[in-house]
Order: structure tokens, then sequence, then C-alpha cells
């Protein structure tokens, strides 16, 4: 459908708007957003900004009232509407499973309706329970009343990947559950989103779900106006304004300290020193803090050298440890963003 | 001559008059069931048909049935025709208002999700909502299998066939040789009758009912 069938495409939306009738003013109003291809974009933003609306154009759960919407080039709105779901992965908060069917009927459902042979769709649904971590012999006859919050959560995955969609739109797809089964999930799901590059268009209420998985982050107010759009690192070090300000909270700078790694800051030296707290080179900057403030210590040592207080500040532009503040200091270690049209009105 | 040697003496008659009383139910339970669901399928989703369809069969089932049997005589006659349309009438009311309860009772993210994967709305609701809503859907046509089982012992009065006919015989000369005899048998076998079709119905729904539905945790 497509012109790239299973690696992620581009999605573009242009003066997006939603009118419901009787309605004073567009749920959605004019967004214009690029999102390119194999990325994963987070729609974050108060409840009732209008994210889901605007992502349920997407597939056309809803029907804009004007605007244009191109995946991959193609423009959405001149396709069948049953059609072009079926090639669009869509995974909600309720999941949604359908309990009168087992679990690999569920995961089959949309393979099934793209007219696959059986034996194809078996491999397949095969394939996705252990994809999402669930063993196929003991979960494939199941039913979803037999499964617990977090399984029917990775159901919900696997069922949204099952045809290999080239975009997957997903809306609070693990909201419903605790928040230990959460950070499982999330962690799951930023690993294999980076083996399969979907685009996929993830809305969340929670910011700090939208910094651990989005590769960039859509700040959104109400009627969907685009407050700004830019990677997490960059929305932590520079909100666009006083209202994404807000959104980031008090502590961006611990937030921005999560998302480094010590392998990527820890300056040269010998590694592994003894006599000093140590961390796994993976371990986040946030938690290289903890283990320091935790053994009273201003450095900690790592298999990639030896990480100290002065350039864990530096990491994220604050200098010296004496004056900190929010410093518009780049972040060393990450890749300045391509530029995206960022607008909204 | 006690009740056990009536039944004995009276078996050819008694067993003809219970076949035809099941029959008779039987035939106006399918109909009802056919035209129940499928008006429910219909008028589900649409307000101003859904409450008059409900409100059509509401009616017809606060006529007496004594009432609707008679005016039916100058239309259909005497006999099984009366009957059948009588009880027809009688058994939709419970069935559309579960089917229409049941479909719109299913969780509307199920049927978010069934869309969002590309259902068109027929397949969601014959593949989804449906079975979703069978044992609600079941529960109705029992229901009203139960209420139209004693309707039709007063289809005797227009002539219907049944076991009416031995309860209104034995009432008419009460006091006689065998009227109470001829009155148990016929309130007893309509007894029977309902037990059996109960059962029926509980065989019906273990093998109909999806199993996903009925497993627990």
């Amino acid at each position: 459908m497509f012109d790239t069938e299973t690696e992620g495409a581009r999605i573009e939306l242009r003066a997006l708007t939603k009118h419901y009738p009787g309605q004073p003013a567009p749920a959605v109003d004019n967004v214009d957003l690029d999102i390119p291809a194999g990325e994963l974009v987070v729609f974050v933003g108060p409840s009732g900004c209008g994210k889901t609306t605007t992502m349920k154009m997407i597939n056309r759960l809803v029907e804009p009232t004007s605007g244009e919407i191109r995946i991959g080039g193609k423009d959405v709105l001149s396709l069948q509407p049953d059609e072009l779901r079926r090639h669009i992965g869509y995974a909600i908060q309720q999941v949604g499973l359908f309990p009168h069917l087992t679990i690999g009927q569920n995961i089959g459902l949309v393979p099934k309706l793209l007219g696959w042979p059986a034996a194809r769709i078996a491999a397949r649904v095969e394939e996705l329970l252990s994809l999402v971590n669930l063993e196929p012999s003991l979960f494939h006859d199941r039913y979803p009343r037999q499964l617990s919050g977090g399984q029917q959560q990775r159901v919900g995955v696997a069922r949204a990947l099952a045809a290999d969609p080239p975009v997957m739109l997903m809306d609070e797809p693990f909201g419903a559950t605790d928040p230990i089964t959460r950070e499982h999930l999330q962690k799951e799901f930023v690993r294999l989103q980076k083996r399969l590059r979907k685009t996929i268009i993830f809305v969340t209420h929670d910011f700090e779900e939208a910094i651990k998985l989005g590769d960039r982050i859509v700040v959104l107010r109400e009627r969907s106006h685009i407050a700004q759009y830019d990677t997490p690192a960059e929305i932590l070090a520079r909100p666009a304004d006083d209202y994404v300000a807000g959104f980031v909270g008090q502590d961006a700078t611990l937030k921005r300290l999560a998302l480094l790694r010590v392998e990527d800051v820890a300056p040269a030296g010998p590694p592994q020193q003894a006599g000093l707290p140590q961390v796994a080179a993976g371990t986040s900057l946030r938690e290289a803090l903890d283990v320091m403030i935790a053994h009273g210590s201003d450095r900690c040592s790592s298999p990639s050298g030896v990480l100290t207080y002065t350039a864990l500040c530096g990491a994220v532009g604050t200098g010296r440890p004496s004056s900190p503040g929010r410093e518009p200091e780049a972040v060393p270690s990450l890749p300045a963003p391509e530029k995206v049209v960022a607008g909204g009105r | 001559m006690n009740f056990s040697e009536y039944v004995v003496s009276r078996w050819d008659t008694l067993s003809l008059a219970a076949a035809e009383h099941v029959l008779a139910v039987a035939i106006a339970i399918g109909v009802a069931a056919l035209v129940g669901i499928g008006t429910g399928l219909l008028v589900h989703e649409t307000p101003k048909a859904r409450n008059a369809s409900l409100a059509l069969s509401a009616t017809i089932l606060t006529v007496p049935s004594l009432a609707l049997l008679t005016l039916l005589i100058p239309l259909t006659g005497l006999g099984w025709g009366s009957t059948l349309i009588a009880l027809t009438a009688y058994a939709l009311l419970p069935i559309i208002r579960n089917t229409v309860t049941g479909l719109n009772g299913v969780d509307a993210t199920t049927v978010e999700a069934g869309r969002g994967m590309g259902m068109s709305r027929a397949r969601v609701l014959m593949k989804v909502q449906l079975p979703l809503a069978w044992p609600l859907i079941l529960t109705g046509v029992r229901v009203s299998t139960q209420m139209i089982i004693g309707i039709a012992a007063i289809a005797a009065y227009v002539d219907g066939p049944g076991l009416g006919t031995q309860i209104f015989e034995g009432l008419s000369r009460l006091g006689s040789v065998n009227a109470l005899n001829a009155t148990l048998a016929g309130t007893l076998g309509i007894v029977v009758i309902a037990v059996l079709f109960d059962l029926f119905f509980y065989a019906v729904r273990q093998l109909t009912v999806p199993r996903g539905l009925r497993v627990r945790h």
C-alpha cells in the first residue's frame, strides 16, 4: 500500500483540522507536522488537548474536516479507510483484545483480513509472541481473560505489529499497567523499536514516558497547537516557553542526565580504578550521580574511565558545580537533530 | 380411575397434545428468534428505530393473550395460524430487547480496536459484537420460550394445538369423572415441557457460547 512496506514511512500532516459540528472551536486546529521515517514521535499534552484526535485522523477513525495527510507520499484521504487501517498498526490503552478469540486468533486477525495463507499467519503469530516475550506454546491457545494486564498489553502490541505495517499509532498502550510492569514494557519496547525502525506516533500525557521512548517529542497545547517539536534532550535543555517548561517540570537537569550514559561522557583515564564506586558503562548519568551521592564521592569509576562530578555537570552544560542553572549549552554527546518542520500555527 | 391410570389410558391423546404444544412453541420461538435478532441487529445503532421496535413489541405484550387470540380469529381463523402468530408476537420483546442491550453493551474500545484494525462496520457487528452479545441474546430467547409455553395453553380457546385443551376441558366440567385428572395432566405436561426446553437451552448455551467468554483466570 505504501512505498515502503515494512520499514517506516514518512508521515506528513498539512493544515490538518477537525471541527466537530456544534462546537465553538475546532478540536484540532490547522496542524502542520512532519514525522521522519523510522522515528518514534511522542505526542504529549494534557487530556483534552486533541492529541488522540490528531492521531486518529491518521488512520481515519476520525475523519478530518480539512487538511492533508500523507504517508510515504501517499494521500491517505484518497484511500479506502478499512484497507488503509489494515496497513497501519493500532494499539490503545484499553488494549481491546477480543475476549471470544484466542491470543493466536487475536494476533492473526489483520493478516487474516489481508488474506494471508493460514501457514504464513501461524508462523507470524509464533514469531510475534516470541518477539513480545510470551512463550508461544503457552499463550497461543489461551484467551484474553486468562492473561494479566501486562500480558494483554504485550499481545496488543503484537497484534498491532502483526501485518508488519510501516506505520504504527499507539495511544497510551502501557497506560493501564502498574508502574513496574509499565517500566518493563517501555524498556522492551525501546529495544524492539531499535530493531524494527517503524514510524510510530505514540500518544501519552506522561512526560517521563515521552522522554524515555521518543526520538522526538511534540508538546501540544489545547486544540493540538504545537508548543514545541524537538528531541527530548533539546526540549529539556531549551523549552520553547513557559508552557513547555511547566511540562518539563522542576528536575529538567536530572531528566537530561537520565538521557546520557556514562560511556558517552566518561573522560579518558585509567578504567576501573579501585577504591571508587563502580558503575557499568551503560549506566545513565542520573544513576551514576545517585551512586556518587550514596558513596559521598565526587567521582566514580566505569570500564570506560573515571567519571567526575565536574564532567557530569559539563555533560549537561552547567559548567562549574557552583553555578547551577539552565545554561544554553549544547549536549555534546547527542547528535544535533536534523531540522524538521514544526509548526502548528 | 386415579391419575396414573388416566395418563396411561389417554396416552395417545396426551402425547399428541404434548407434541403439538412443543411444535407450536418451537416454530414460534424459531421465527421470533430470527425476526427478533435480525431486528436487533438492524436497529441497535439507530435510536429512533430501536425505540420504535421496542415500544411496538412491548405494546403487543400488554394485550391479554385471550384478547389477542380472539382478535386474530377474523384474520387467520381458528387453530394453528392464529396460535403461531400470537406466540411469535409475544416472544419478540425479550429477544429484541436483549439483542439490542447485548450489542450495545459490547465495550466501545473493543469495537474501536476492531475498526482500527481495518474490520468493516458489518464485520465488527457479526464477528465481534454478535458473539460477545450471544449469551444475553440466548437468555432473551430462553425467557421468551418459558413465557410462550404458558401462553400456548390459552390457544386452546381458539381451537389451537397443545395441552391447553386438557386443562380447559377439565376445568369446564370440574366435579365430573376425570375432570381433575385432565386438568392435572395438562398442567403437569406443560411443566415437563418447560423443564425440557430449559435443558435444551442449557445445552445450546454450552455449545454455542464462545469458550473465551466462559474461561476464568
